[in-house]
């Protein structure tokens, strides 16, 4: 028996006005207890007012190498088993510099399978060169309750904590530079 | 405020600080070995958050004798701890913690959503402040119940075993204070037999949806936060060690 939970991947917003971003993944056994640990470890000190968790196996991928290599490579052989187009949910990347932030949310489109979603995402969202895309059907997607009260209950403690710098905790022992007499070397943030 | 009132305040803000210390050392005794590291995390982030609750507690008491509260937490003895016994019983399994937890939680978040509207202003706006908080941490160990009630065969009768040793200590969490009922004449505090009803309803509803059977004898139920098991002892040997061996140590 796999006694592994599944992985989640985690998109957390800062600010009503910012896109949800991903951020890193957790481990949990179901969508309210993805939700309830990304919470814990991607916003207890950070500011955010959204989280969106989604399995890791629910989302495809592709990098800008992989769809050059896939040219020619159609996706009508699974189209045709989906009648009707659903929501899927457009995240892309766009930079390699950002080291917390690999794909943002650019928005939804409609169609009836993965591959569809992502031409469609090519032709619609091109104001800038994107590295990576991710496309997740709508209902596989899990958001945090967006009322007020859990809102305040979920991100507003955050805001009012700061981290502390490893030098405010100095007072016990003391730092190295101390016993290199004349040296004065500055303790390091 | 008169001198009886300001006793029967310090005496609560005692009990309550108490409580979220003890709760917090044993919540953090998880870290580095909760049964995921997404859990330890949380576990750690919820002991942090009880043990900021216990500093808010010692400071509205402060505001009212001086204290210090690391006097109170690092130097006073077990009998002079006015914690509840559930809170210091040993942390046990997963399902132990989770479920203490559950319980604590509950009864907090009703405490905090009443005493926000406490006619003594200092209290009202802590609990406003804990209370967001804490409907968090409910939210979690709410979770946590419910899937290990409803797990599996083990998952479930470890819970229960949790539950039959638990329940009759929960019970001790409805105990005034000495001189309580002065303040809740006053408006500043809470009544805990309402509390009670609106505890009991909650948690029974949930600990049966998770299958769960309420013990239908309650067992031994702690009637005064003076008395301690022998656990407060060596939790607070290990927690006031250091502090104990350098008062010089001013920061950690």
């Amino acid at each position: 028996m796999d006694t592994q939970w599944p992985r989640w991947e985690v998109f957390k917003q800062d600010t009503p006005s910012k896109p949800h971003q991903a951020v890193g993944s957790v481990h949990a056994a179901d969508p309210e207890h993805a939700l309830l640990t990304a919470r814990n470890i991607f916003a207890r000190r950070p500011q955010a007012v959204s989280m969106w968790v989604a399995r890791a196996e629910d989302i495809y991928a592709w990098t800008q190498e992989e769809i050059v290599e896939a040219q020619g490579l159609k996706t009508e052989s699974y189209a045709a088993s989906v009648s009707s187009p659903s929501k899927y949910l457009v995240f892309r990347k766009t930079s390699h510099k950002r080291s917390m932030t690999f794909v943002d949310h650019v928005g939804e489109v409609e169609a009836r399978t993965p591959g569809e979603a992502l031409e469609q995402a090519q032709a619609q969202f091109t104001d800038a060169e994107t590295l990576a895309w991710w496309i997740v059907p709508a209902d596989k997607v899990y958001r945090s309750d967006p009322s007020l009260e859990m809102v305040e209950s979920w991100f507003a403690p955050a805001k009012d904590k700061t981290y502390k710098q490893q030098q405010y905790y100095a007072t016990v022992g003391s730092h190295i530079s101390k016993h290199k007499l004349g040296r004065g070397v500055e303790d390091e943030e | 405020m008169k001198s009886e009132v300001r006793e029967a305040l310090i005496a609560k803000l005692t009990a309550l600080a108490d409580d979220e210390v003890i709760l917090a050392h044993r919540a953090s005794e998880w870290t580095g070995h909760a049964p995921i590291l997404e859990e330890d995390i949380a576990l750690a982030n919820i002991a942090q958050d009880e043990l900021g609750h216990a500093t808010l507690w010692y400071g509205l008491r402060q505001q009212l004798d001086g204290c210090d509260s690391d006097q109170l937490a690092f130097f006073r003895e077990a009998g002079e701890y006015r914690n509840t016994e559930l809170v210091e019983l040993p942390k046990g399994d997963w399902a132990f913690t989770m479920l203490r937890q559950f319980l604590f939680d509950l009864y907090e978040t009703l405490w905090l959503q009443s005493a926000k509207n406490s006619s003594y202003q200092p209290l009202a706006d802590a609990a406003n402040k804990v209370l967001r908080e804490e409907r968090f941490h409910l939210q979690h160990t709410y979770a946590w119940v419910e899937r290990l009630g409803l797990g599996t065969e083990e998952s479930n009768q470890r819970m229960q075993h949790a539950l039959d040793m638990q329940w009759g200590y929960a019970q001790q969490l409805f105990v005034p204070t000495p001189g309580e009922d002065l303040l809740v004449a006053e408006g500043m505090v809470p009544d805990l037999g309402a509390i009670k009803t609106q505890w009991l309803e909650y948690s029974t509803k949930h600990l049966q949806n998770a299958g769960l059977k309420l013990p239908i004898n309650p067992g031994y139920q702690p009637t005064s936060r003076a008395c301690h098991t022998e656990h407060l002892w060596s939790i607070l040997a290990e927690m006031q060690s250091t502090a104990r061996w350098d008062t010089e140590a001013k920061v950690w």
